[in-house]
């Protein structure tokens, strides 16, 4: 008897040690699972760029009596990381668009705005005096686009990443960039000495 | 033997190059074999699953199944992450390592060698070249070079540190010296077995279709670097300069990148060590230069049959696996030693223990268990080969000639862009592919 506990014991402890656990995390967390780009880096980015285009003193005196309006074009992926970049550049967008000052305009869903537009002109399905005109789109006068680049370091023991974001706007009309700003995140990993 | 053989997922007892005869030969045909498909994918969940993951990505690629070689190799390298991430010394590991002692280096887990790296992230960046994801490529082709930056740098205190643990075990790694001629010869003038010229080249094309001059003609002087003699690299070194000092080329380029054949395996011979108890067989794994491919050039011609170009050889895969194993044998021999020294104990014990019949029953598992450690990828080529030459824009009928095989192909060409044919012969059959045209900047 006593060794049948002793072994459903044995059982429920390997048992319970193979099951795996799902919760929920803080999304706001400090992620250091490796060294590779993840959501803490996205998060500072975002945080930082977002805080400094707010507080640039032209930027402030051009946003007080209207909201510009922009567009973004792309950040590069000069890294050695698969990277979705559209990830950073949304969250920028979001939080910009939040603070009440800018207004954007989507390049990557012209074509299908486009298809809704012939759609309600056209099919004469749409009552014509509910129907969205063509030709009345505001175009924009900002261009946000931008770098992000890494520098890989490894060796046995020791792994160093230096990420650079750059961000820059672009006045479309005179050519001007008239806010830059860049962001470094430097990222290390040890080995520790004994592991499973 | 057959039946382990079909579907062994370790080379414990089954030495790997005749498992990988199966996805060899597969290949030459060109209906895939969905069996070996599914004997890689199993093999890959295993402790040499990097190595299957790597077979099964490029088996996948010349089969034309992207999104599936995709996969493959995007697992191999986040297994080469966990490997560079993993602690120093692993309880995992360690136990392999124990399990080795008793039957051969074959239990111990795969760990992919840096050339067999820096063509992962190459044939990845093929991948995406095919998908005509211009960013997807430009981040692997960038990884491949990292690749070899992190290998030169490790290079020197790995070797040191394996001389020194012959050193602290007492092993005089000398007396071997003259058992490995054959690497020695197969290596040939490699100077080191990370250094792909080939990859190099790839990139340099790449950064060059995209008016990256700067980055072009870094990588095409590494590849000059590894190739002095190269007068094709010579050629483009003084293009690209030209091009950055803004005389650029009009017409477009056409590249060929030629695989040549499949990379020798590893062979197997034994060291017979007699001792009072019997005799022992110590295996050791090694390259001969008998086995290995000669060179052959692909020659393009145009349709009026004018030569156009003649691949030259940028990497030799052979010489590179040679010169990696022969980079890892002072590690090797420490640990063949203590091997020896450990079965010849426990024979030494069965013949104490259980009299004669122990010590033949010991002796028949020593002789059975001692295998060497074959296992390396090879569905790489033998050699990797590349040319190219400009031609004016428009649709151009190019014959690709091989003592294999010939092909003929249609291919767009425009001006200042880039047109690559990735051309791979394999026995019986030869796999071209045109990718889709390279230009504009990145």
């Amino acid at each position: 008897m006593r060794l049948l506990s002793m072994l459903l014991l044995g059982v429920a402890v390997v048992l319970s040690g193979c099951a795996s656990k799902v919760d929920y995390g803080d999304a706001q967390a400090r992620e250091t699972v490796t060294t590779d780009f993840g959501s803490t880096d996205l998060q500072m980015i975002a945080a930082k760029m977002v805080d400094d285009m707010l507080v640039f003193p032209p930027i402030v005196q051009m946003t007080q009596n209207r909201r510009p309006v922009l567009f973004v074009d792309r950040i590069k992926n000069k890294t050695t990381e698969h990277i979705d970049t559209e990830s950073i550049t949304d969250t920028i967008q979001s939080k910009l668009i939040n603070s009440g000052k800018f207004r954007f305009v989507d390049m990557t869903v012209v074509d299908r705005v486009r298809e809704q537009l012939d759609y309600q002109s056209e099919s004469g399905l749409v009552d014509p005096s509910t129907a969205a005109q063509m030709g009345r789109q505001i175009g924009a006068e900002f261009m946000m686009y931008g770098n992000l680049s890494s520098i890989v370091k490894r060796d046995d023991s020791t792994k160093d990443v230096y990420y650079k974001f750059t961000l820059k706007l672009l006045n479309i009309q005179t050519g001007i960039i008239e806010w830059t700003n860049e962001k470094e995140i430097r990222k290390t990993r040890s080995k520790s000495l004994f592991g499973l | 033997m057959a039946l382990l053989g079909g579907c062994a997922t370790n080379s414990l007892f089954v030495d790997y190059p005749s498992q990988a005869r199966q996805w060899k030969s597969s290949l030459a045909s060109e209906a895939t074999n969905p069996a070996v498909d599914q004997n890689l994918k199993k093999a890959a969940s295993g402790g040499d699953g990097v190595l299957y993951l790597q077979e099964l990505g490029r088996v996948s690629q010349l089969n034309g199944e992207f999104a599936q070689s995709r996969e493959a190799f995007a697992s191999a390298i986040n297994h080469y992450d966990e490997t560079d991430a993993g602690a120093r010394i692993q309880a995992s590991s360690l136990a392999a390592s124990g399990a080795s002692l008793i039957t051969n280096d074959n239990a111990r887990p795969y760990v992919a060698p840096d050339y067999e790296r820096i063509f992962t992230h190459a044939y990845q960046a093929l991948n995406y070249w095919a998908d005509n994801d211009v960013t997807g490529t430009a981040v692997e082709l960038r990884g491949a070079a990292l690749e070899q930056q992190v290998a030169a740098n490790k290079r020197e205190k790995e070797i040191a540190k394996a001389e020194d643990d012959a050193e602290e075990n007492k092993i005089d790694l000398n007396q071997y010296e003259g058992y490995f001629q054959g690497l020695d010869a197969v290596a040939g003038q490699v100077k080191a077995s990370f250094q792909n010229a080939w990859t190099f080249y790839l990139s340099a094309l790449f950064w060059e279709a995209h008016g990256e001059y700067n980055d072009a003609l870094v990588d095409y002087k590494k590849a000059l670097e590894i190739n002095p003699s190269a007068n094709m690299i010579k050629e483009d070194v003084q293009r690209v300069s030209n091009a950055l000092k803004g005389r650029k080329p009009e017409d477009g380029m056409v590249a060929v990148l030629y695989e040549q054949g499949f990379v020798q395996p590893r062979e197997e011979f034994n060291l017979p060590i007699p001792t009072v108890h019997g005799v022992f067989s110590v295996a050791f794994p090694t390259y001969s230069i008998g086995n290995k491919p000669r060179p052959n050039a692909l020659r393009v011609l145009d349709s009026a049959s004018q030569p156009l170009g003649e691949t030259v050889v940028l990497a030799d895969v052979g010489a590179l696996a040679a010169k990696d194993l022969k980079e890892r044998l002072p590690g090797m021999l420490v640990r063949q030693t203590l091997r020896a020294t450990a079965k010849y104990n426990a024979q030494k014990k069965a013949n104490d223990d259980f009299g004669s019949l122990g010590a033949l029953l010991t002796q028949v598992y020593n002789l059975v268990s001692e295998q060497a450690d074959r296992r390396s990828w090879l569905s790489l080529p033998a050699y990797a080969q590349a040319t190219r030459f400009s031609l004016p824009q428009g649709q151009h009928t190019l014959v690709l000639s091989t003592p294999g095989g010939n092909a003929t192909l249609t291919v767009p060409v425009v001006d200042r862009g880039l047109t690559v044919i990735h051309a791979v012969a394999v026995p019986g059959r030869l796999i071209t592919r045109v990718l889709p045209v390279q230009e504009g900047p990145l």
